[in-house]
């Protein structure tokens, strides 16, 4: 009998920090042999459930493409959240995965790319700059725009240094809105994506955030001269299988779980059911 | 004609509710429910529509799927899965129909739906012909009919003294060597048909009318409350909680539950931190049918529909599938 897909793999915590206010990165180990060679290889854009034996399981983008560890990014919002958030290093979780599709990497190669990560949104799109950074000769130009509500909302600032240095790229950080620390942009990321008016010449544009900032994201880039075949994103939405069946994530016909979360602008545009 | 009588089926079934599970219909009530019998005496053979459809005995409402046991750090995750095989008898032939279409996207998308799979496999279908059509249904505008075999291991229909048995698929002919017939001539009377057939219209027809006024009006009435969706032979959305059954100290164990769900309650779309993607109830409502008759068929093959008219007469307002098809029939026609 094939594998159950339902049936998550047995892993521990082998680390767990806080990424921003609320917003936990988990490091996970897996312990059983055959969840080690599930998800021993992933693609950037790809999710996993996480489970809380106990509490539930709930899906969450993998965080990151450098081992050894599956890095998760998880908001406390809810009861699976609130109790993943309560779990210490060394306490058991189960993860289902890789599931969905991918940013497709090896179409991006060759081209300069532009992130715009908003939020928590930031961090499924970690594993793109890692692939990036780490295969630097195999791409262009790198522009990383990143925001946030608020300065303790924003996510990975312990690699905004790495960022920054990284050669031939350029990395800009805008919040809605500052405090007395904050001495850097504020306004919201549209402003910040007028204001480096990236090049749309051979550049590919991958999008993540909530609904409402990637929908204003796509319009802005729209204004600046990007075409819809250069638009990526990835979407979220609520569900519980991640396998296609449990119907919960459908947006007309597609299923965020099967048919994303990665999605092309002109397939986002194309969708019968809005994802606002 | 294979002819039995029905003091033989009952012999039979008794025979097999010794062996396996038998579903059959049954009075509950006053009213008729495929539930589980222990004798061929306490299934019902005369029976319109049971109330509910035969999907929960293969895709239970409330299922644990896994027992989950935590010694310290230490986990153990088992698949909970039963041995026994399971006969449904008296199954109406649309609600054989409503399996055939779950199973186009639970065991022909990969990957399969392990449980379902499961107890589809361990599953045998004996359906009972309707002889007539009842209140509300159109299986015959939804490429079925009251006597269709198709989705059947076995079908009997009724005649003159006892039952015309027609085994249909392997398993079928296997189960029925058990049971007693004698060949008889003659053929079984054409069940009656309804005669005003309800118009399907093609896919391509309902992404024109996404936009359309008539899904203010057909679902600002809806009350969410999710009935339609809990009659379904065909609906299958699902939920996955976990519950904990048993703590001792350095002890847990946990069940992981799959249960029914419904597109059309109020918080269907609500993600963590609020956002609501469909949060109207025409939305709602427009997206179960387009799920029946655009995305279904156009992302799995078979209409999401098989006419048993089960939401019709359950819905509290009204809100009526047949009328909407027809709508939306009218409303493509003019475009």
């Amino acid at each position: 009998m094939a594998a159950n897909p339902m049936r998550p793999y047995v892993g521990r915590l082998a680390g767990v920090r806080e990424v921003a206010t609320g917003v936990k990165l988990f490091q996970i180990e897996l312990t059983e042999p055959e969840g080690q060679a599930s998800l021993a290889e992933y693609k950037p854009g790809q999710f996993a459930f996480l489970s809380v034996f106990g509490a539930g399981e709930a899906p969450f983008g993998l965080a990151s493409a450098r081992g050894p560890y599956l890095e998760l990014g998880v908001s406390a919002l809810g009861h699976v959240t609130n109790s993943l958030h309560a779990l210490e290093v060394g306490d058991p979780v189960g993860v289902r995965g890789p599931l969905g599709n991918w940013f497709p990497m090896d179409q991006i190669k060759g081209h300069d790319v532009v992130i715009i990560g908003g939020g928590i949104g930031g961090l499924p799109l970690r594993p793109v700059i890692h692939t990036i950074l780490d295969h630097r000769a195999d791409y262009g130009h790198l522009t990383i725009l990143w925001a946030a509500r608020s300065p303790d909302l924003l996510i990975a600032t312990d690699e905004f240094d790495e960022w920054r240095n990284a050669p031939d790229t350029e990395f800009h950080v805008t919040v809605d809105q500052g405090d007395e620390n904050w001495s850097g942009n504020v306004g919201l990321i549209t402003k910040l994506m007028e204001e480096v008016a990236p090049s749309t010449q051979n550049t590919i544009t991958v999008t993540c955030g909530p609904p409402i900032m990637i929908h204003f994201a796509f319009l802005t880039q729209q204004k600046l001269g990007f075409t819809p075949e250069q638009m990526l994103t990835t979407l979220e939405a609520r569900m519980h299988c991640g396998i296609g069946k449990c119907g919960r994530c459908n947006m007309g016909e597609k299923f965020i779980c099967v048919d994303g979360p990665v999605f092309w602008q002109y397939e986002v545009k194309e969708f019968l059911e809005g994802f606002l | 004609m294979k002819f039995t009588t029905r003091d033989q089926l009952k012999a039979w079934l008794d025979g097999l509710a010794a062996e396996m599970d038998l579903v059959a219909p049954r009075g509950v009530d006053g009213h008729v429910f495929y539930r589980p019998v222990a004798s061929g005496d306490e299934v019902l053979f005369d029976y319109e529509r049971p109330e509910l459809s035969a999907k929960a005995f293969v895709f239970p409402d409330t299922e644990v799927f896994l027992r989950v046991e935590q010694r310290g750090k230490d986990v153990t995750v088992e698949e909970v899965r039963t041995e026994r095989k399971q006969v449904i008898f008296g199954v109406r032939p649309c609600d054989a129909h409503g399996l055939a279409v779950i199973d186009a996207l639970f065991l022909n998308q990969e990957p399969a739906d392990a449980q379902y799979q499961h107890h589809r496999e361990r599953t045998v279908l004996v359906g009972l012909a309707c002889p007539r059509m009842w209140e509300g249904c159109f299986c015959t505008s939804m490429g079925g009919a009251p006597d269709d075999a198709t989705h059947l291991d076995v079908l009997l229909r009724e005649v003159e003294g006892g039952y015309a048995v027609e085994a249909v698929s392997e398993k079928g002919k296997a189960l029925v060597k058990g049971l007693k017939t004698k060949q008889k001539a003659g053929d079984p009377p054409a069940p009656q048909t309804n005669a005003d057939a309800v118009p399907v219209v093609d896919t391509a027809t309902w992404r024109t009318l996404f936009n359309d006024k008539l899904w203010q009006r057909h679902g600002e009435r809806c009350l969410s409350c999710r009935i339609c969706t809990y009659v379904c032979p065909t609906c299958r959305c699902f939920d996955v909680v976990d519950r904990v059954v048993d703590t001792q100290p350095g002890l847990t164990r946990i069940e992981r539950i799959r249960v029914w769900d419904a597109c059309t309650s109020t918080n269907y779309r609500r993600a963590a931190g609020g956002h609501n993607s469909r949060p109207t109830k025409p939305g709602r409502i427009r997206n179960r049918f387009y799920c029946k008759f655009c995305y279904y068929p156009e992302d799995f093959g078979p209409l999401g529909c098989v006419g048993c008219g089960r939401c019709v007469v359950s819905c509290p307002v009204d809100i009526d599938i047949t009328e909407i098809m027809r709508d939306v029939a009218a409303k493509g026609g003019q475009e």
